[in-house]
C-alpha cells in the first residue's frame, strides 16, 4: 500500500508541477496581455485627451466705440499681447500718443479663421476714433473683432492641461537636450536600458533608494498611471509594459506622447502636462519661440517638476538649468558660444498668480452645468472642445471688486465682525440676456458655495413688481395713480396662519397712488393689491417670467416669502428690462470642436411674455423707486439722468439684502446676507444696492429710455387727486397710462388752489409730493424729463 | 366659401411677400419676383453694415447658422436697431424656426416706431410664419394688419 501510495505521489507531483507550470505560463500570459491592453489603451487615451477650452466674449471693436486707450491695452494684455517697440510679431503692441499700433493672432472663430492683421487704433474723448490697418495705404477697418480671453478649461482626469503639438512642431534643440540629458540611447533600446535595470537593481537589493535608470519610454509609462510608489513589482509591471509599448508603437510615436505628456508643474488644481503648454504657462510664448537656456529650463524640470519649479524655487532651477546646458554643450546640441550666452541669462519666467482651472470659477460653473445637460462628460474633458461664452472680463472684474470692497467697508463701519456677510452678484445684457459676469462670494477666485446659483433665499421685495405688473395689465381698472388702501389688512386663508402684513417704517399710510406704493414698498398696499387681484393669478405667471420654482399659495408669497437664488432673480427682471421680451439668460454662444467645426450654437431667442405698455408704467414705478422712493439713495454712486429702474428687498429681521435693477445696458442682481442666516442689520438699501451702485458706476452704464409703445400717452394729472388738467396747466405732472386709462374729465386749472390742494393731501398720504418742487419747475418735472 | 377666400387672400399675400420680403436674405430663386422696394438704410454704423454683408453672403451660401451669428454680432453693437431684428426674423422663416421669427418680427416691431414700411414687413413675416405653421386665422390676422399698414404708408 505504501508503494501504491508513494508511486501516486511521485506520479501526481509530477502532474501538478506541470499543471502548475501551464497554468503559471497561462498566468502570465494573461497578465501580459491585460498590461498589453491596459498600455494600449493609455496611450491611445492620454494621445487625443486634450481639454475643453473656454472663451470669454471676444471685444469688438469699431469707430464711436466708447473704450479708452487703457481699457484697450488692459485688454490686450489679458490675451497675451506683449509691448514690443516693433510690433509686427502676432500678439505683440507699443503705445503711441493717442493710441496704439498692434499686430493679431490667427485665431479660429466658431464662424471661422480669422487672420492675423497689422493694426493701428487711436481714441478720442473716451471713444474709438479711428482704426486702421497699417499697410502702405493704412486702410479703414470698419470692425475688429479681437481674440477671445480664455477663462478656463474642463480638463480630463486629475485636471490634467496640456496642448497638443505634433512631433515637427517640437523645436530639434528640444528633442536633442531631452534625449541627451534623459535618454542617450533612446533611439536604439527596446524600451528598457539593462545596464540602468541592473543597477537599479543593485541598488535595492543592497537597501539603497530605489532609482533612476528609466527611459523615456519607462517614464512615459510611469507618467500614464501617476502613482509614486516605488517596488520592486511596481518596477517590474513597468518594465513589462515599456516593452510591450516599443512593439506597438514607433520610436517617433512614443516621443510626440512623451513630449505632449510628461507632467511639467502644477497651477493650483491644474496640473500642467506637455512641453507646449508648459511654454506658456512658464514663459507666455509658445514652444517654438523659446530660448535655448529656456529651452534647457525645460528640460532640467523634467526630473522633479516640484523640485525645480522656477517660480518656487529659483535657485535650484538657475542650477539645475545650468547642469543641462553644460550637457548639451558637451554633446554638441549647442556651441560653446551660445553656452556662454545662455548661462548668463536670467531665467525669464512669467509672474502670475496661480489661476487653477479658471480665474472664473463661478461663472464656469454656469457654463459647464449646461454643457452638462448637452454633452457627455468623456467629451468636455477630452475632445478639445472650444467653448465660446459670453463673460465679459472686465465686467467680471467690476463686480468681484465692487462686492469685496462694499462689504468689507459696510463691516467697517458698521462694527459687523469681519468676513462674516457673503454676497453674490449677477450681471447680465439688457438686450440679448447674455450674462456677463457672475460673483458667487466675496472670494470671488474660490470656486466654492457658489451664492449667484445655490443661495436660495427669501426675495422679500423683489416679488413685488410681479403683483403690480399684473395690476397695470388691466388699464381699465389700475393706473399708475390709482389709489391704494394701506391701512391695517388681517387675511385668513386655508392652510396657513391669520396674515396681518407689516410695513417696514410700522405705519400705516391710507391712500397712498399705485406707483408710490410700490416706490415706498408698502407691504399692506401691495397685499391688498394682490389679493384683489388673485394670489393664483399672480404666482401662476412666473414660469412666463422664466422662474420656475413655484411658490407656496399663500398671500405672504407675494411679498416675496418663497425663495429663488439671485440667477433667478435675473432672469425675471431681464424680462422686465427687456420691455416684457423674455429672453433664457445664456452663458454659451457656440461650441466649435477641436478642428474648427461648429457644433452646437446657442442662438439668442426671444419670446413676448408680457404686453409692452404695461411693462412700461411698471419700469416707469421701478424708475420712481430710485429717483424718489427706497432706493433713493443709489444716487450717492450713479447720476440722475441714467433713469435706473430698481427695487430693494429686505427680508424678516433683516437676514437677505436685496437690489435689482437695470439701465439701457445692464441687468444687475445683488444678494447680500449671511451663510449661516442669520441677521445682518441690513435693509436692501444699505447693503445690496450699495454694491449695485459701486459696481455700476464703473461699468459705463447707458441711460435707460425705454421704447415709448403706441398704446402708451402722457398725460398732465394731478398725482394725488387723480384729476387731470389741460395740456398746459402747470399744476399737473406728465405721467404716463395706457390710451384710454387716464382720468377722462379735464377739471380746471386753478394753479394755486391745485398747489395748496396738493400740499394737504400730500402731508395726509405721505405720498412725497413736494409741491414746492413742483411750483418751481412747473411741469418740468420728473416724467416730462424721463419721457419726453 | 369662407374657406376657399381665405386661402386666395393668403396666395395672393404671399405673391406680395414674394416682392418686398427679400431684403437681404431672398433666396435666388425668387430673383424674378415684381420689383422690389428700395433698399432700405438699415444701419449708419460701418461696422453694422460689414456684420449685415457677412451674414448675407453667408446666409447665400447656405451658412444660416454663421449668418445668425453676424446678425447676433450686429445686435450686440446697435441692440435696437429694428431692421436687425426683422433680418434675423427672416433668417429663422427661411429655416423652419415659425414661432421664433413671430417673435423676433414683434420684437423688431418693438423698436420701429413710426416706421410703417417695417412694420407691414414684419407682419407680413408674421402672417407667413403662421402659414407655414397652419394657423390660418393667426395668418389672416397678420396679413390684414400689414396689408393695413402698406395702404397708409402709401
Amino acid at each position: 500500500m505504501p508503494w501504491i501510495n508513494s508511486h501516486f505521489n511521485v506520479k501526481s507531483y509530477r502532474k501538478i508541477v506541470r499543471l502548475s507550470a501551464l497554468l503559471l505560463l497561462l498566468g502570465l500570459s494573461g497578465y501580459i496581455y491585460y498590461l498589453d491592453v491596459t498600455i494600449r489603451e493609455a496611450f491611445e487615451g492620454r494621445k487625443f485627451a486634450v481639454p475643453a477650452r473656454v472663451y470669454g466674449r471676444a471685444l469688438e471693436v469699431y469707430p464711436g466705440l466708447k473704450l479708452t486707450s487703457g481699457q484697450f491695452a488692459e485688454e490686450l494684455k489679458r490675451i497675451g499681447y506683449h509691448e514690443n517697440p516693433q510690433p509686427d510679431e502676432a500678439a505683440t503692441y507699443k503705445n503711441t500718443w493717442n493710441g496704439l499700433e498692434f499686430t493679431t493672432r490667427d485665431f479660429m472663430f466658431g464662424d471661422g479663421p480669422q487672420a492675423a492683421q497689422h493694426l493701428r487704433i487711436e481714441f478720442a474723448d473716451g471713444t474709438v476714433s479711428r482704426l486702421q490697418v497699417r499697410s502702405e495705404e493704412d486702410d479703414d477697418l470698419p470692425l475688429l473683432r479681437l481674440e477671445p480671453p480664455l477663462i478656463g478649461g474642463i480638463y480630463p482626469g486629475h485636471n490634467e492641461d496640456r496642448e497638443l503639438l505634433k512631433l515637427n512642431q517640437f523645436p530639434k534643440l528640444l528633442t536633442d537636450a531631452l534625449i541627451s540629458i534623459e535618454d542617450r540611447k533612446f533611439y536604439t533600446h527596446w524600451g528598457i536600458d539593462p545596464r540602468g535595470i541592473a543597477r537599479a537593481l543593485y541598488k535595492t537589493v543592497s537597501g539603497q533608494r530605489i532609482e533612476g535608470g528609466s527611459t523615456l519610454t519607462q517614464q512615459l509609462v510611469k507618467n500614464f498611471f501617476l502613482t509614486s510608489e516605488r517596488t520592486l513589482t511596481r518596477k517590474a509591471t513597468e518594465v513589462l509594459m515599456s516593452l510591450l509599448l516599443e512593439m506597438h508603437y514607433s520610436k517617433g510615436e512614443i516621443l510626440e506622447t512623451y513630449l505632449n505628456e510628461i507632467f511639467l508643474g502644477q497651477d493650483a488644481s491644474r496640473a500642467i502636462h506637455g512641453f507646449g503648454l508648459a511654454s506658456h504657462f512658464y514663459f507666455d510664448r509658445p514652444l517654438d519661440r523659446l530660448e535655448p537656456q529656456e529651452i534647457a529650463l525645460l528640460v532640467g524640470m523634467v526630473k522633479g517638476p516640484g523640485l525645480y519649479d522656477p517660480r518656487k524655487n529659483p535657485d535650484l532651477a538657475l542650477k539645475r538649468r545650468n547642469v543641462v546646458l553644460q550637457e548639451m554643450v558637451k554633446l554638441n546640441v549647442i556651441t560653446q558660444a551660445q553656452f556662454v550666452q545662455a548661462r548668463r541669462k536670467p531665467l525669464g519666467v512669467v509672474h502670475r498668480a496661480p489661476i487653477g482651472t479658471s480665474p472664473y470659477p463661478a461663472f464656469m460653473q454656469f457654463v459647464y452645468r449646461q454643457l452638462q445637460r448637452d454633452y457627455r462628460e468623456d467629451d468636455l474633458r477630452s475632445e478639445g472642445l472650444r467653448i465660446f461664452t459670453t463673460l465679459d472680463p472686465q465686467i467680471q472684474l467690476q463686480a468681484e471688486e465692487a462686492l469685496a470692497l462694499r462689504l468689507r467697508q459696510i463691516e467697517k463701519t458698521r462694527k459687523i465682525a469681519v468676513n462674516t456677510l457673503e454676497g453674490a452678484v449677477v450681471v447680465s445684457s439688457t438686450q440679448n440676456g447674455e450674462i456677463q459676469a457672475i460673483v458667487g462670494g466675496r472670494e470671488a477666485r474660490y470656486a466654492g458655495y457658489n451664492r449667484a446659483l445655490d443661495a436660495q433665499r427669501p426675495i422679500g421685495s423683489l416679488a413685488k413688481p410681479i403683483v403690480f405688473l399684473t395690476a397695470l395689465e388691466k388699464p381699465d381698472r389700475y393706473t399708475l395713480i390709482t389709489p391704494l388702501d394701506d391701512s391695517p389688512l388681517v387675511w385668513s386663508q386655508q392652510g396657513t396662519s391669520d396674515w396681518k402684513p407689516q410695513n417696514y417704517d410700522l405705519k400705516f399710510h391710507g391712500l397712498v397712488p399705485l406707483h408710490t406704493a410700490l416706490e415706498q414698498s408698502y407691504n399692506v398696499a401691495t397685499a391688498r393689491l394682490g389679493i384683489e387681484l388673485g394670489v393664483k393669478n399672480i404666482l401662476d405667471k412666473l414660469p412666463l417670467y422664466g422662474i420656475e420654482r413655484q411658490p407656496p399659495p399663500f398671500a405672504s408669497s407675494m411679498l416675496g416669502a418663497f425663495d429663488l437664488a439671485p440667477i433667478e432673480v435675473a432672469q425675471l427682471y431681464q424680462t422686465f428690462a427687456d420691455n416684457g421680451f423674455r429672453t433664457p439668460l445664456r452663458a454659451i454662444r457656440e461650441i466649435v470642436t477641436a478642428d474648427g467645426k461648429p457644433l452646437q450654437r446657442y442662438p439668442l431667442n426671444v419670446e413676448p411674455v408680457a404686453a409692452a405698455a404695461p411693462v412700461y408704467l411698471l419700469t416707469a414705478a421701478l424708475q420712481g423707486v430710485v429717483r424718489e422712493g427706497t432706493a433713493q439713495s443709489l444716487s450717492y454712486w450713479l447720476p440722475a439722468d441714467l433713469n435706473v429702474a430698481g427695487k430693494t428687498g429686505t427680508t424678516d429681521d433683516l437676514r437677505d439684502s436685496w437690489f435689482a435693477g437695470y439701465t439701457g445696458n445692464h441687468v444687475a442682481v445683488v444678494w447680500v446676507g449671511r451663510d449661516d442666516n442669520n441677521p445682518t442689520g441690513l435693509t436692501g438699501a444699505s447693503g445690496a444696492m450699495t454694491v449695485w451702485g459701486e459696481m455700476m458706476k464703473n461699468l459705463q452704464p447707458e441711460p435707460l429710455q425705454p421704447v415709448v409703445p403706441e398704446e402708451i400717452e402722457m398725460v398732465n394729472v394731478n398725482p394725488s387727486s387723480g384729476l387731470r388738467y389741460d395740456g398746459d396747466c402747470r399744476a399737473g405732472v406728465l405721467m404716463p397710462f395706457i390710451r384710454g386709462s387716464a382720468p377722462g374729465d379735464i377739471s380746471d386749472c386753478d394753479f394755486t388752489y391745485a398747489d395748496s390742494q396738493k400740499s394737504k393731501e400730500s402731508e395726509s398720504n405721505d405720498a412725497k409730493v413736494k409741491p414746492g418742487e413742483k411750483q418751481d419747475t412747473g411741469k418740468k418735472n420728473w416724467f416730462q424729463r424721463l419721457f419726453n | 366659401m369662407k374657406n376657399r377666400y381665405a386661402s386666395f387672400f393668403i396666395f395672393a399675400s404671399l405673391l406680395l411677400f414674394a416682392g418686398c420680403a427679400g431684403v437681404t436674405t431672398k433666396p435666388p430663386a425668387e430673383s424674378t419676383a415684381p420689383a422690389e422696394q428700395p433698399k432700405p438704410v438699415m444701419s449708419e454704423n460701418p461696422a453694422v453694415v460689414a456684420l449685415l454683408d457677412r451674414a448675407q453672403r453667408d446666409n447665400e451660401a447656405g451658412k444660416r447658422e454663421t449668418s445668425g451669428a453676424s446678425l447676433e454680432r450686429a445686435l450686440r453693437i446697435e441692440p435696437r436697431n429694428p431692421w436687425l431684428w426683422y433680418e434675423l426674423a427672416q433668417l429663422r422663416l427661411t429655416q423652419g424656426q415659425y414661432a421664433q421669427a413671430i417673435s423676433l418680427a414683434r420684437k423688431s416691431n418693438s423698436f420701429a416706431g413710426q416706421d410703417r414700411q417695417l412694420q407691414a414687413l414684419n407682419w407680413r413675416l408674421i402672417g407667413n410664419a403662421h402659414v407655414a405653421q397652419g394657423d390660418t386665422p393667426g395668418a389672416e390676422q397678420a396679413l390684414k394688419t400689414a396689408a393695413e399698414l402698406e395702404q397708409s404708408n402709401e
